[in-house]
């Protein structure tokens, strides 16, 4: 069973790298100034907060979890930074403190869920409200808006290059893929998240150290939706709350983890799948984007694409609903 | 037959009217089958309270008014949500969903200008077809609800924003009036306006539903257990399926509602909707709950969210803090919700034992009768039946002298006399068969633990004759059912008198009543001729044992932990028990009629002074119960048994000891026969026979009760 469902779950990789290619052949030809080297850079720019942040979906799902907060921290993350910033306070100070605040929203996510057992949809889905709700309420003081002073140099740093040719948010994409590479295969963290998402139940029966697995599990998405945040900002100078309420960009998160191949059971799948599935979704809003499609249409049709990957992902990696528990939807 | 005492010149024994103990009221409200609905109600009345102290004229009719207006769209989407999470699924596209349909109906309207009832058929079919798609990706193709919804909600809005830009200006602009519209969007009847009225019609064809509808039950059985469900022959996917079309009914019909009352849609309508209906629906459901069609709860957790929301906005907050606690409050109930689910048994267990303090009257009346002062007589009985019974609490002999007992394995034997050597099934109850006795046509009544009280004709036919009793109106507890039915004697008139010796524990965990030493049992009495039961007493401590005396006028009842006996006069039973005998060297158990006016008392066990002492510290019990394991604990000597004949006036005349090495142990019941005793006891696996010496070699119990027949 296992085997069959990995050269399955392949298939779906495949499929997703072919239309792949076939768009960027498709918009190579339709659209002017799609192949070029300058587009390919402002692909990869446009796409690392995603990759970053789906990096850290990936690791939650493939523990059989499932982080709805993502992006509220994300912009959690980055609205407290930007405060502190523009508070005058050193950068490293602020960044120190930032991450603390944001692991301990991730700290407080997988206690909800690990020890209080809240089932991690409602866990997360509550916790983005909150969040939402806190940040607005005492700190933006009902803004939807906070803008960065484009001369600070953690702004100047995050939007610049750290070599000719590679930008920042670039190269902290390729960290933060190295760094998930690291964590699930490398460590011994990796192994129980694997173990988690195959069998939650065997995983804490065998010993393994499922409770504090979950934390690293929440913390590590926290971290990744704050340097999300970091990159988002800096870049548009701006931090804007619509990006939660709207719902997109988490829906998108979890577009690229379902088309690269990663089943939403959890328990396999990798930093591999998650290039393919950003290569599609990058290309196609690059694409869409030149070819002046409203982000409404984009929508739309990432709405669509969503749902036949659903479709796709339940043929390959069947679920059996029988077993699940409250809260596994 | 003499009456040797005097009934008024005897105690009174005080009965309380109620027990009034926090920790039983605690353990009764945990053990109690509506305590997760509480959450919903005490959070409405927090809400409703905290409103009406903070803001002025908040409650009045014209507010109220106001507040049913709108109240409609997000009551209708909250029931909505809860058929789909009844069946084991989440709806997120229902803002979403809610938009289009709104958008639809405007569409339709200004721009299509169709007739109204076209416009709501347009709106339905919206929704329905939003929710079929919900229903045909989650239900049939069966991917997770969550994402298929999330999809959903992303495309439809992408939908609803391109369409509405394209036509905004258009429907805004539009100058139809038409009556019909008007009237769904402003008429009011009875002052309240028409969304409220179709809310209250929806909620309750909904409430219908899931009582009396076989779809209704469908929906709660799958979500309750998918795989049982299937099992149970019922169409899962399709029940899943037509959920989620119904939700999507169900929405289109709010949108309609908001269509027609606000005449415009703005790109914000129905976004975070699908938040404030989670929020309504955990808190009315106490969780978040599959398999529950619980409608009064959800719009009390509907009302509660609502007017909270719209107090807060009223007073000045903003949207954004109303979601901070919106936030809040989903963790905080999903956390008591899933906290007290698991532990909800382990408090039940570490508060339901209630101790008390309990000090007993000192032995008296066994000058020269106690154990070590005279030779055992037990030691003589012969023994029936070893090893081929297994717990014959109770002993009864029919008028041609076969012995009847009941079996641990809930049956009625006979052993057919005179010898008793042969072992046959009368009857087989079920249950936990302990008090006998026969009745003036000589058919068998039996007190049955975990049952109540049956009637078994001695040609093996068994008929329930009554397992409950009113329901005391001062506690928690529902004490209708008779738990534990003890022992029984039948008056002269016929009417059936019998203990339930406790209404706390099972029949597996008397023992326990024992260390709670409080007045949990009950006498009740059972008229065949009306087929009514009454209670006569509550409150009493473990009563046991029930004998008529002689006379036929008075009841002897024995309450084992406070090792008296109580006495009741049947022609006023309401004047309570008073004191016939107390101070008893051990717990007593049944009482029976002797030959010779007096009666015999089977002691199950005998006082010692270390348990004497402990029942004076509750505490002490219940350290003891809680960190000692239970084969330690301190408690009463079962290990020896006897049985003391007591004459017609309740003074001691002898006592018959089993010797330390048995044979009979523990004893709970005796009776006299032609000369004989037999004795049963509850863990005993024989029943011993003791030839009397002095006893009337004629005298039957049948001929004291009924006559020579």
């Amino acid at each position: 069973m296992p085997r069959a469902g990995k050269r399955k779950g392949r298939l779906l990789e495949f499929v997703v790298m072919a239309v792949t290619v076939a768009l960027v052949a498709a918009f190579s030809i339709a659209v002017d100034g799609f192949a070029t080297l300058g587009n390919l850079q402002v692909i990869l720019s446009n796409s690392a907060s995603l990759v970053i942040l789906s990096c850290g979906m990936a690791v939650v799902i493939i523990s059989r979890g499932l982080d709805l907060s993502l992006i509220a921290v994300m912009v959690a993350g980055a609205t407290t930074f930007s405060i502190f910033i523009n508070a005058d306070i050193p950068v490293l100070t602020a960044l120190a403190l930032t991450v603390a605040a944001m692991a301990m929203v991730g700290l407080v996510n997988a206690w909800l869920i690990a020890y209080v057992e809240i089932p991690a949809m409602l866990a997360t889905l509550a916790s983005a409200m909150f969040v939402t709700g806190l940040f607005r309420f005492a700190i933006l003081r009902g803004e939807f808006l906070l803008l960065l002073s484009k001369s600070n140099p953690a702004v100047i740093f995050l939007s610049g290059e750290v070599a000719p040719g590679i930008s920042t948010p670039v190269a902290l994409m390729v960290a933060a893929l190295i760094i998930t590479w690291f964590l699930l295969r490398g460590s011994a963290a990796g192994r129980t998240i694997y173990a988690m998402g195959d069998n939650f139940q065997a995983a804490r029966l065998t010993g393994l150290p499922v409770r504090t697995t979950t934390i690293v599990v929440y913390v590590f998405a926290a971290m990744a939706a704050l340097c999300a945040g970091l990159v988002t900002s800096a870049a548009s100078g701006v931090v804007d709350f619509r990006t939660v309420t709207n719902g997109t960009l988490l829906f998108e998160v979890i577009l690229v983890v379902v088309l690269g191949g990663i089943p939403l059971r959890g328990g396999r799948g990798g930093v591999w799948n998650i290039i393919i599935g950003v290569a599609l979704i990058a290309v196609l809003r690059n694409g869409m984007t030149l070819l002046n499609f409203t982000s409404q249409t984009q929508d739309v049709l990432k709405g669509l694409v969503l749902m036949v990957a659903i479709v796709a992902d339940n043929y390959l990696n069947p679920r059996d609903t029988e077993t699940d528990a409250v809260g596994d939807l | 037959m003499s009456v040797d005492f005097k009934f008024a010149s005897l105690r009174k024994q005080p009965v309380p009217r109620f027990m009034l103990s926090p920790r039983r009221i605690l353990a009764d409200v945990l053990s109690s089958g509506w305590v997760e609905s509480m959450i919903p109600f005490l959070a409405f009345i927090c809400v409703v309270v905290g409103v009406a102290v903070t803001t002025q004229d908040y409650f009045v009719a014209s507010n109220l008014r106001n507040l049913a207006q709108y109240s409609a769209d997000g009551g209708l989407i909250v029931l909505a949500m809860l058929i789909v999470v009844a069946v084991g699924g989440i709806d997120l596209s229902v803002g979403s969903n809610f938009a289009m349909s709104a958008f639809v109906a405007l569409f339709c309207f200004h721009i299509l200008q169709l007739p109204v009832p076209v416009v709501l058929v347009a709106s339905l079919g919206c929704g329905a077809v939003i929710g079929a798609t919900n229903g045909l990706l989650a239900g049939l193709i069966g991917c997770g609800a969550l994402l298929t919804t999330l999809a959903t909600m992303i495309t439809v809005r992408g939908i609803f924003t391109l369409s509405s830009q394209a036509q905004m200006v258009e429907i805004s602009t539009s100058a139809r009036i038409d009556d019909l519209w008007d009237w769904i969007g402003f008429e009011k009847i009875l002052t309240m306006p028409i969304g409220f009225w179709v809310l209250l019609a929806v909620a309750i064809l909904i409430f219908v539903m899931f009582r009396q509808s076989a779809f209704g039950w469908h929906v709660l059985a799958v979500g309750g257990n998918r795989k049982a469900a299937r099992h149970g022959g019922i169409r899962v996917k399709v029940t899943v399926f037509l959920s989620y079309v119904l939700t999507g009914l169900i929405v289109g019909l709010s949108g309609f509602l908001f269509a027609a009352r606000q005449n415009s849609i703005s790109a914000d309508t129905g976004i975070g909707m699908e938040f404030f209906v989670l929020t309504a629906l955990v808190v009315g459901l106490g969780g978040f709950v599959p398999g529950r069609g619980a409608v009064v709860p959800v719009l009390i957790g509907f009302a509660t969210i609502y007017i909270f929301n719209n107090a807060m906005i009223n007073s000045g907050f903003r949207g954004d803090f109303v979601q901070l606690c919106m936030g809040a409050i989903i963790i905080l109930i999903l956390a008591i919700d899933v906290k007290f689910r698991k532990n909800r048994h382990r408090l039940l267990a570490s508060t339901y034992l209630d101790p008390v303090k309990v000090t007993l009257a000192p032995t008296r009346g066994m000058a020269g009768l106690m154990p070590h002062e005279i030779a055992p007589k037990l030691a003589l009985a012969r023994i029936l039946g070893a090893g081929q019974l297994d717990g014959p609490e109770d002993v009864i002999l029919d008028r041609d002298g076969n012995l009847y007992c009941g079996n641990r394995d809930g049956r009625i034997l006979k052993l057919s006399g005179p010898d008793h050597s042969d072992i046959s099934v009368v009857a087989k109850i079920g249950g936990r068969p302990l008090g006998l006795a026969f009745d003036p046509e000589g058919r068998m009544v039996a007190c049955v633990a975990g049952m109540g009280l049956l009637r078994v004709t001695l040609d093996g036919a068994v008929e329930l004759l009554t397992d409950q009793t009113g329901r005391s109106l001062l506690s928690v507890q529902d004490d209708t059912s008779i738990r534990m039915a003890d022992d029984l004697d039948i008056a002269p008139d016929g009417t059936i008198y019998f203990t339930d010796a406790t209404k706390r524990y099972d029949i597996d965990n008397w023992g326990l009543d024992l260390l709670e030493g409080r007045p949990n049992g009950r006498l009740l009495s059972y008229d065949p001729r009306t087929r009514k039961t009454r209670t006569v007493c509550d409150n009493l401590v473990f009563p046991n044992g029930v004998c008529i005396t002689h006379d036929g006028k008075y009841l002897l009842v024995a309450s084992t932990w406070s090792c008296s006996i109580l006495i009741f006069d049947l022609a006023d039973l309401a004047a309570g028990p008073r004191i016939f005998l107390d101070g008893l060297p051990g717990y007593p158990d049944n009482i029976n009629r002797s030959s010779d006016g007096g009666y015999w008392i089977a002691l199950a066990g005998m006082r010692n002074a270390i348990l004497d002492q402990a029942m004076k510290y509750p505490g002490l019990r219940q350290r003891m119960t809680k960190r000692v394991p239970p084969t330690n604990w301190l408690f009463g000597n079962l290990n020896i048994g006897g049985v003391l004949k007591i004459d017609g006036s309740g003074r001691i005349v002898d006592a018959l000891w089993d010797a330390p090495d048995g044979p009979l142990y523990m004893i709970t019941s005796m009776r006299e026969h032609e000369g004989a005793l037999y004795l049963g006891g509850v863990t005993n696996d024989k029943i011993g026979r003791l030839q009397l010496a002095y006893a009337d070699r004629q005298w039957t119990s049948q001929q004291s009760y009924w006559g020579k027949g």
